[in-house]
């Protein structure tokens, strides 16, 4: 096992790739098993606000004396849960749909939807988002409904651009002469090489998803208060950030640490592909 | 220089014209779209859960909303075309007159990141990507990316807690208008968006150098012993900027969606302030205005990017 490890580090990019899982690893399972080895509950007020940290509370409290290492620990679900959904959802049906806009032929229905594609591509995302709150409402089960809606256009846009390369290549022209159904070339040759690469911008993107999600809550438009989410602790910590700089700095410092574990292994991938 | 329709350059350059106009109409329908699509009626989020029928019917008829869904449609891009967005529900001003209140501080700070990224990131991105040593680009790329992942409004957390708080460089809130006086507001805003400008820019900048090195004219150029100024400019640079332009322009609009935040962190009354504002208090029109505005905007920086960098290189698709 352990050779394996380094046999696999020693390939170009690989040390970056092995770095980077398990800086993401090592977040998500101590997050998600947080009641195991944390005695705090999350909103459970177990000391006087504002004390600094010290041996029994490494992270501080927060202004109304909740233990902050449990309640950073307890925003995984919250932060990379929510992200993970609102990166596989539109990743699924934005693949899908590009896929079958590469096999439409009715030139009217593909300019109409690609029209919509490029009009929603338009807006910043963060931009959309925020305005999608106003009709929607806050919450973080509406930022999912808000990234379904808005982030497949760009996962369209990939895999129909992937999807008609892969259409002229030998052996689909092979699969359809040898006589297979359209179902058949669709989920067993074109899918598997349309979806490496919308798999590869969906873990890029997967680092946006993370900010919107941080960066709605912080502007208080995605999870609500008693929820410990990393955005809105940071943006509770704002007002006390002179005299404790620990309610605004450790959420952070786990957000930088979960973004920059999928950058690593964005990085190290993008290094294996150029060296091959 | 004369443009001509029948050339090629012409019918390229006609052709993207039109794109990116029929590119902002979707824009203007999925604005409109988005409000009447989505479930809850505007009309009574706006007055809260216990306003009266008739105070939520009449706000409806204010709204246009009391119509069939096509009649909206019609009345809405009749408006949009007479330069109309609408009227704010809140102060009673027009959407139009609040943007052009607004806008100009967001664009100043932006057009300032942008001109002091573009100055910094080119020597670090040809100086790099000529040396092309595997330890720096590769300690350069990975102080870029944890620059990246972090989030806009962490290092602005950061940056308050250096500049404002345990120094007095920098005032957290308030704002004052007037060109000198407005840069001691505006310094910490336009240095934390030019950090972040300039990891992107430099980095595609320094992916494109690297590429050009290889290339046969480059070669060329050492072999003529061109100056050296000469042959950064027109070897190395020059070739290598088209990825970059195009890329600032995409940038332009992430970074006007990146202005909300730090706009609301550092209490400055731009647009991206307005809209949190707007959203806050579910005043539709300044909404729908706002995101119509930047949409469009979006569209034609792009479009201006590409246009830019076609003229500059010809190998780009347009």
């Amino acid at each position: 096992m352990i050779k394996r490890i380094r046999d696999y580090a020693a390939l170009p990019g690989g040390f970056g790739i092995i770095v980077g899982v398990s800086m993401f690893l090592s977040i998500t399972v101590i997050g998600f098993a947080r009641p195991i080895f944390i005695p705090y509950a999350p909103d459970e007020l177990v000391g006087d606000g504002l004390a600094a940290p010290s041996w029994q509370h490494p992270f501080g409290l927060d202004q109304l004396g909740r233990d902050m290492l449990s309640r950073v620990l307890a925003a995984v679900p919250a932060d990379i849960g929510v992200a993970f959904l609102g990166v596989s959802i539109p990743l699924f049906i934005g693949t899908l749909i590009g896929i079958l806009l590469a096999f439409a032929k009715n030139k009217v229905f593909l300019s109409l939807v690609g029209s919509i594609i490029d009009g929603i591509n338009a807006f910043p995302l963060l931009i959309i988002a925020i305005a999608m709150v106003t009709f929607l409402g806050p919450g973080l089960f509406n930022v999912v409904i808000i990234l379904a809606l808005m982030n497949w256009a760009r996962y369209a846009r990939i895999a129909r651009t992937r999807a008609q390369i892969v259409l002229r290549e030998n052996y689909v022209e092979a699969a359809r002469l040898m006589g297979y159904p359209r179902r058949k070339i669709i989920f067993k040759h074109v899918t598997p090489n349309v979806s490496s690469e919308t798999l590869a911008y969906a873990l890029s993107d997967f680092i946006l998803v993370i900010v919107i999600i941080s960066g709605l809550s912080f502007l208080g438009l995605g999870a609500r208060p008693p929820a410990a989410e990393w955005g809105s602790m940071i943006a509770d910590g704002r007002v006390f950030l002179g005299e404790a700089w620990w309610i605004t700095v450790f959420p952070g410092l786990a957000l930088c640490w979960s973004a920059i574990s999928i950058s690593l292994i964005v990085e190290g991938l993008s290094r294996r592909d150029r060296a091959s | 220089m004369k443009l001509k329709l029948n050339t090629p350059l012409g019918r390229k350059i006609f052709g993207r014209t039109i794109r990116a106009f029929s590119i902002s109409f979707w824009v203007m329908v999925i604005a409109f779209a988005l409000m009447r699509v989505t479930p809850g009626d505007p009309a009574s989020a706006r007055l809260g859960a216990g306003a009266e029928e008739e105070a939520i019917e009449a706000l409806r008829e204010q709204l246009g909303l009391n119509v069939n869904p096509f009649q909206q449609f019609i009345n809405y891009i009749r408006d949009l075309s007479q330069g109309d967005l609408g009227t704010s529900l809140v102060s009673g001003l027009p959407v139009g007159e609040i943007i052009s209140k607004t806008f100009p501080l967001t664009l100043t700070y932006i057009a300032f990141s942008f001109f002091f990224a573009f100055l910094i990131s080119i020597p670090i991105g040809v100086l790099i990507g000529w040396s092309n040593k595997a330890s720096w680009v590769y300690s350069f790329r990975t102080f870029t990316s944890v620059v990246i992942a972090t989030p806009n409004f962490f290092i602005a957390m950061v940056a308050i807690l250096f500049f404002s708080v345990q120094r007095d460089w920098a005032p957290v809130f308030g704002y004052e208008p007037g060109f000198p006086g407005n840069m001691k507001y505006l310094w910490l805003p336009i240095a934390i968006n030019t950090l972040i400008l300039v990891s992107i820019i430099s980095r595609v900048l320094l992916a494109s150098v690297i590429d050009t090195r290889s290339e046969e004219f480059v070669e060329t150029g050492i072999i003529r012993g061109v100056s050296r100024i000469r042959f950064f400019w027109f070897y190395i640079l020059k070739p290598s900027l088209a990825p970059t332009i195009v890329l600032m322009s995409y940038m332009a609009g992430t970074m006007l969606g990146a202005t909300v935040i730090l706009e609301t962190i550092f209490s400055l009354p731009g647009i991206g302030r307005e809209l949190v504002g707007a959203v806050l208090a579910s005043d539709y029109p300044v909404v729908q205005g706002i995101l119509i505005f930047f949409g469009v905007i979006t569209v034609f920086l792009s479009f201006f990017g590409d246009l830019f960098a076609y003229l500059l290189d010809r190998r780009v698709k347009l």
